[in-house]
Parts: structure tokens; sequence; C-alpha cells
């Protein structure tokens, strides 16, 4: 895009003013920012997913990790959140950058598949060690963060949903501005032909571990804003559902595009909130959302409509 | 050895006997559909599971007998495999990367089996069992075991010797194993590769399902069975090699035994690390699997 600055300014303008505006309405705001975190999560797996062709169902799990090395050093060393977010984000990351490594040697179905593997073991893990994750349980009543700016005060509601939308924001622009660069064009070449990728000079290890690095931010910088946010984590939050969810607002907006994760999300996300007390009912719309768009539209309603628009020949 | 170390150990012994029969049952079925078509199913779980309920639904609303209850839930497999091979899986035959498509709608149709059976029998029950066939224990030399056990573990082996007989001297097992080996090769010498394709889904579904069915008639189970199902089976396909019938066999007798002596001894959880850390290991170190030539 040539000139993308009225549109940084008035997306920007959007993810302030819709906090501010719902401070009012308790559980439209609880949706609107569940789904800015969503949005965060969808534009890191489509990174991966969508621009360098690997598929990480591990993705919940670097969450997990990272929500409850946040949680643990808040609630039980005493750290303050801003200090723990941080350093919990990079441990997970390079967590997440070490569970990648499969990916260099396995293709396709196998590495989805060892994804598949890692994501049951973490999960297991987190029901486990109890004595670090309270198990099955879960971990609830997890203090808001301090407030940055006053002192001894909390950074609770209004506030919270802000640095969400915020932090949201950043991540589907800075998404935007990978994909749109040197390094995302070499992504797409890693995707589409790795051999042919390699031939032309593309360093295709650095290439694949960097997309998980970065990926892994996404996913781990999720973790301690969805803690804060809802206040209770447990094992379910962070097992293949989870991740499998993420994909799906994915895949269903369109893979290896910017506005396909962000249609898929906006759609999907709220969808919960309004299925309270049944979220089996979720879980059946989720998987046959899944099978939908694997079976009849693999590029998404964003391929959808931009193969709809592209002009045809006569 | 005092006599209660004795019976621990036997236990274990019949329970893994068991349990790696029907273990390796399920992997057979799931491995004959991978091997075939490339479909990797990841909802072998919740067709695993679907075969107990169905034939406890119809001994506990309809009271029909556990064996009348087992084979309508078997011949239910037809009907079953065959909806969802037309509506879904005959899609992808053609498609060059299918597995990673068929891994995504088995992971979704999981995700809707699960959520249909918590919103059914999650309501009406938290703990299933058939009521056992055959009453009383036989003593096999110096063992006791149940009668009704032993009975399972027969028809278990059975069905797995008939599997062996049909793939290595039928028409059709011969044409499948050579689907396996060479799709175009033996297209060109005959064979109808998508008549396969559907005959090995639809035995692939009546495996899993009798498996599920034996396992519902020796022990108890609940909803959780489906996904550690599911791990266990796709660990021993992985580690026997994805097509590979006497891989699964051999490294579902194994998951079996490991089954028995870590419950015995230990949580069920130390099992389930060591499955997904021996597949790990197999899809890094071999990924085509201990038992493929």
């Amino acid at each position: 895009m040539s000139r993308p600055w009225p549109l940084l300014a008035g997306s920007l303008a959007l993810c302030i003013g819709l906090p501010l505006a719902l401070a009012g309405a308790p559980f439209a705001a609880y949706i609107v920012t569940g789904a800015f975190l969503q949005l965060l999560f969808a534009a890191g797996m489509n990174l991966l997913s969508g621009y360098t062709g690997i598929t990480p169902l591990s993705f919940a799990g670097i969450t997990g990790i990272s929500a409850y090395l946040c949680v643990g050093l808040v609630m039980r060393a005493g750290w303050s959140f801003w200090a723990a977010w941080p350093v919990a984000t990079l441990v997970a990351a390079f967590v997440g950058v070490l569970l990648g490594l499969p990916a260099l040697r396995l293709r396709g179905f196998y590495f989805v598949l060892s994804s598949l593997v890692v994501q049951t073991v973490l999960t297991l893990a987190f029901t486990a060690f109890a004595s670090l994750t309270n198990g099955d349980t879960g971990i609830s009543q997890i203090p808001p963060p301090s407030s940055p700016f006053v002192a001894g005060g909390t950074l609770g509601g209004t506030g919270l949903d802000l640095l969400i939308a915020l932090v949201g924001w950043a991540g589907v622009v800075i998404s935007w501005r990978l994909a749109g660069s040197g390094f995302g064009r070499r992504l797409v070449a890693v995707r589409e032909d790795p051999e042919l990728a390699e031939t032309l000079g593309v360093d295709v290890v650095f290439c694949k571990l960097a997309a998980f690095f970065i990926s892994s931010l996404y996913a781990a910088a999720g973790g301690p804003l969805m803690a804060v946010f809802v206040g209770f984590i447990s094992p379910r939050s962070f097992d293949l559902l989870a991740s499998l969810n993420i994909w799906l607002m994915v895949a269903f907006g369109g893979q290896g595009s910017i506005a396909g994760p962000l249609i898929g999300t906006l759609i999907l996300a709220p969808l919960p909130s309004f299925l309270l007390g049944y979220y089996q009912v979720k879980d059946i719309i989720y998987g046959l959302l899944i099978i939908t768009v694997t079976v009849a539209m693999p590029g998404g309603i964003h391929g959808w409509i931009s193969n709809r628009m592209r002009p045809r020949l006569p | 050895m005092d006599s209660e170390t004795i019976l621990v150990g036997v236990s274990i012994l019949t329970t893994g006997l068991l349990l790696g029969a029907i273990f390796s049952l399920a992997a057979s079925g799931v491995t004959i559909v991978y091997g075939s078509i490339w479909l990797p199913n990841a909802s072998n779980g919740q067709f695993f599971l679907i075969a107990p309920l169905i034939a406890w639904l119809l001994v506990t609303s309809f009271g029909l007998s556990t064996p009348a209850a087992a084979g309508l839930a078997l011949i239910l497999a037809v009907p079953f495999s065959y909806f969802l091979e037309a509506t879904l899986i005959r899609r992808f035959y053609d498609v060059p990367n299918r597995n990673i498509a068929y891994f995504m709608v088995t992971l979704g149709l999981t995700q809707v089996f699960a959520g249909l059976l918590n919103i059914t029998f999650g309501q009406w029950s938290d703990q299933f069992s058939l009521p056992p066939v055959l009453g009383g224990i036989s003593w096999i030399g110096p063992f006791p075991m149940q009668n009704n056990r032993l009975l399972v573990l027969c028809l278990a082996i059975t069905l797995l010797v008939a599997l062996f007989s049909l793939m290595r001297y039928h028409r059709f097992g011969r044409a499948l194993r050579a689907v396996f080996q060479n799709r175009e090769a033996a297209a060109l010498r005959g064979v109808d590769v998508r008549a396969v394709y559907r005959t090995s889904f639809l035995l692939g579904t009546l495996m899993i399902f009798a498996a599920g069915l034996l396992y519902g008639m020796a022990l108890s189970f609940d909803l959780t069975l489906a996904w550690n199902m599911a791990v266990t089976v796709f660990a021993i396909m992985i580690v026997g090699g994805p097509g590979s019938v006497l891989g699964a066999v051999v490294v579902g007798m194994m998951f079996g035994f490991t089954q028995a002596v870590v419950s015995a001894f230990a949580t069920p959880t130390i099992a389930s690390f060591a499955y997904l850390g021996a597949m790990l290991g197999v899809l890094l170190l071999k990924p085509d699997g201990l038992f493929t030539r």
C-alpha cells in the first residue's frame, strides 16, 4: 500500500476509542477485548501457518507456558507484572523455537503431527505438575497488573482493555509490515518451494527458525495478558482445541493475507460469548467450520472474495 | 515369590495381552486407511468410543443382550463409514498433499463428535459398562482369568488372524498391498484404486468399531477414552510405520503391556508421556517407522 498512514491512524483511533466508548458496558467491553486478544494470536499464527506454510498445533501451548510462568512470577515470587510479562514472553518464545526444531526435518503432515504431540505433552504437563500449575483446577483470582501511572493503583477494567487493544493493534501492524518486507517474501518462497528458495540464496533454516521465533513471541505475549484479563487459567485454556480454534480463525478468514485473519477473528471470536453455557455447541460449530473451510474454501473468506473481484478474461 | 506378587504379575500379563490385542486391532484399522488413502484419522478415538456407546444405549434402553447389541453396533459401522466416505473422504482422493487436509478434517470431526457425545451420553452417565457375556473364572494352568475377558481376548486374536489372512491371501488384500506400495503401478495392473480406497476405509472403520466394542465388553469406560485412544493409536501407527499392519500389531502389543505395567504401579499419565515420547523420537529419527520395508 502506497500511503498506509490514514489506515494506520484510523485503526489506531478505533482501537483507543472502542474500549473508552464501551467503558460503561462491561459485557460488550469483554467481548471486544477478547477479540483483540484473539487478533494478536491470529496474526502470529498467520505468520507461520499462512506465510511460511507450517501449521503449528502447539501454538496454545506456548501461550500456556508464558501465562503460567508470568502468573507464577507474579503470585509466588512477588514480581511486578511489567517485569514478569516480558521475561515470560521471551522465555516462552525461545521454548517455541526449540519446539519448532522438528520443522527443519519434517515436512507437511509429519510436522503437524509432531506439533500435535508437543501440544498434547504440554497440556499433560500443565495438568501433571500440579504443584506449579494447580493441575486441572487451574489458578484463579489472578491479580490485575499494577498501574504504571498511579503508585499503588491497579490497571483494571478499561485501562487493561486499552492495553490489550493496543497490543493487538501493534501485533497486526507488525505482521503486516513483516509480510510486505523482503523477509516476508522469503517466507513465502520457503512455503512455495524450499529447494528452489535454497538455490535462490534464501537461508531456509534461518527463515523457518525466525518465523517460529516471531510467531512464538505473538503466542507468548498474549498469554500473560489473557491471564490477567480473564483472571483465571487452567490447562483447558491452552489445549489442542485452543490451538485448533486459532488456526480456524486464520484459515476461515484466509491464510497468507493480512485481511483474512482479521475477518476470521472478527466473525469467530465473539461467537463463544453468545453461547455462554453451551460451550459444547461452540465446539460443534467450530468443528463443522474446520471441516467446511478445509473441504470447500481453502482460501478462506478473503480468498473467496478476491477470487470474485479479480477481473476475468473474456 | 509370595502369592500376592504372582497375582499382580498375572493380572498385568492378562490385562497387557487384552489391551495389546485391542490396541493392535484399532491401530491396524487406522494404519490400513493411512497406507491406502493417506488419511490419518485423528478422530479414530471418537470412532472407537462411539461403538461401545451405541451398544450401551441398545442394552440399557432396548434391553438387548450384549452380543446382540455389539453385533448391531458393528453393522452400523457400514452406513456410518459409507456416509463419511461419500460426503467428505471422497473429495480429496486426487489431491496430492491430501494427508494434511485429511488431518484437519478429522480434527474437525473429532471436535464435532466430542461435542455431540458430551451433550448426549455425557448428560446420561459418567461411567459406562456393558454387562459381561460370560461369568466365572477359568484356570489356565495356575493362572486365573475371567471367562469374559478370555472370550474378548480370543475374539480379538481371531479378528487379527482373519485380518492377516485377508491381507495375505485374499484378492482384496493383495490389491490393497499393491496400492500401499505403488498407486500408479497398481492402477496400471488393473487394480481399481478408488474401489480399494472405499473398501479400505470401510475395513478400517469396522476394525476400529470392533476394537472399541471389545474394549467396552471387557472394561468400563468414560468419554475421556476417546482422546486417550486417539493419542495411543496414532503413536502405535507412527512407531510401527504408517501402512504396516505387522508394525501396528507388534507395537500395539508392546504399548498394551506398557499400559498394563504402568497402571499397576503409577498414574496412566506416565504411559501417555511414554507413548508421546516414543512417537516424537520415531518421527525425528526414522519418520517411516520401525516396520516399513
